[in-house]
């Protein structure tokens, strides 16, 4: 490690601070929930309403104003293996069914 | 385009050849290994993964060859998508491995940052871009990531450095990198 290398690591730990700071300033819970596939809107909903979407490929739950993806029939389940959202801006995406769930 | 014989001009260096070649075959096998591999279980993070192959162009910016460096990156980006990955992630790729080849290239210039710096500094800039590009071609803002995606990048690219110093040091006095 030289020197510049703890100014690289400065300024990567500053824009994490930053990142955080600003993301938690800005989170607000979420109100509405989109679900798209292939880039067309398929679900258009309140978050508050529990609902099961079924977009053929893809298994989306919205339960107590969280949303979480149920099944995939995808190869790597990354979307499966999400967290749950409930903040405004969260987003899971399968990428290889072209699915995103995201709330607004 | 092969010369013909005593035909100077056109002249392949076969060492520069054979050490690119062997730069991206080894960068696609470890990026192939790393799909399997993937750290997603272990860590908790969607799509995180070492970036191993970065550390290879790496080597070959640290060794001073910032043209084989670039033509190595872009070969590798192009194949893996042409052998493992689909439009869209070679979309993403190509967008995190130029912005990140770009930032090591600039590091490097600089006396006093090391192989080590230069790879967190690029594995980050790599994070962000990729996200950069998921918001322009998909339309959604996942910004929420951010965070969890600078400290992956800076912890991974450490070791990532790590590596590439490690393998620098011991290939200085076999001259690989001198055409």
């Amino acid at each position: 490690m030289k020197k510049g290398d703890i100014v690289v690591l400065g300024v990567i730990a500053a824009v994490f601070i930053l990142s955080i700071v600003m993301l938690t300033s800005f989170s607000k819970n979420g109100s509405r929930v989109i679900v798209k596939q292939d880039n067309k809107v398929v679900y258009d909903q309140s978050i508050t309403k529990n609902n099961t979407v079924d977009t053929g490929s893809n298994v989306v739950v919205i339960e107590n104003k969280a949303v979480y993806m149920k099944q995939s029939n995808c190869k790597n389940q990354i979307c499966v293996k999400s967290d749950k959202i409930s903040k405004k801006g969260e987003s899971i995406i399968c990428l290889p069914n072209k699915v995103i769930v995201e709330i607004k | 385009m092969f010369a013909k014989q005593g035909d100077s001009r056109n002249k392949v260096n076969i060492k520069r050849l054979t050490v690119y070649a062997m730069f991206v075959a080894i960068c696609l096998i470890i990026g192939y290994l790393e799909n399997l591999l993937s750290i997603t279980v272990l860590s908790g993070v969607p799509g995180a993964k070492l970036g191993l192959s970065n550390a290879m162009v790496l080597m070959l910016v640290y060794a001073d060859d910032k043209k084989g460096a670039w033509g190595v990156n872009i070969a590798r980006i192009v194949l893996s998508a042409l052998l493992f990955g689909s439009p869209i992630s070679f979309l993403f790729s190509l967008s995190g491995g130029l912005a990140s080849l770009a930032v090591a290239h600039i590091l490097s210039r600089l006396k006093s940052v090391s192989v080590i710096g230069a790879s967190m500094a690029s594995a980050v800039t790599h994070n962000v871009f990729q996200l950069l590009a998921a918001t322009v071609f998909m339309g959604v803002s996942i910004a929420y990531y951010v965070p969890v995606l600078i400290v992956f990048g800076a912890v991974c690219g450490g070791v990532c450095g790590l590596f590439s110093q490690i393998v620098l040091n011991r290939t200085k006095s076999k001259n690989m990198f001198r055409f």
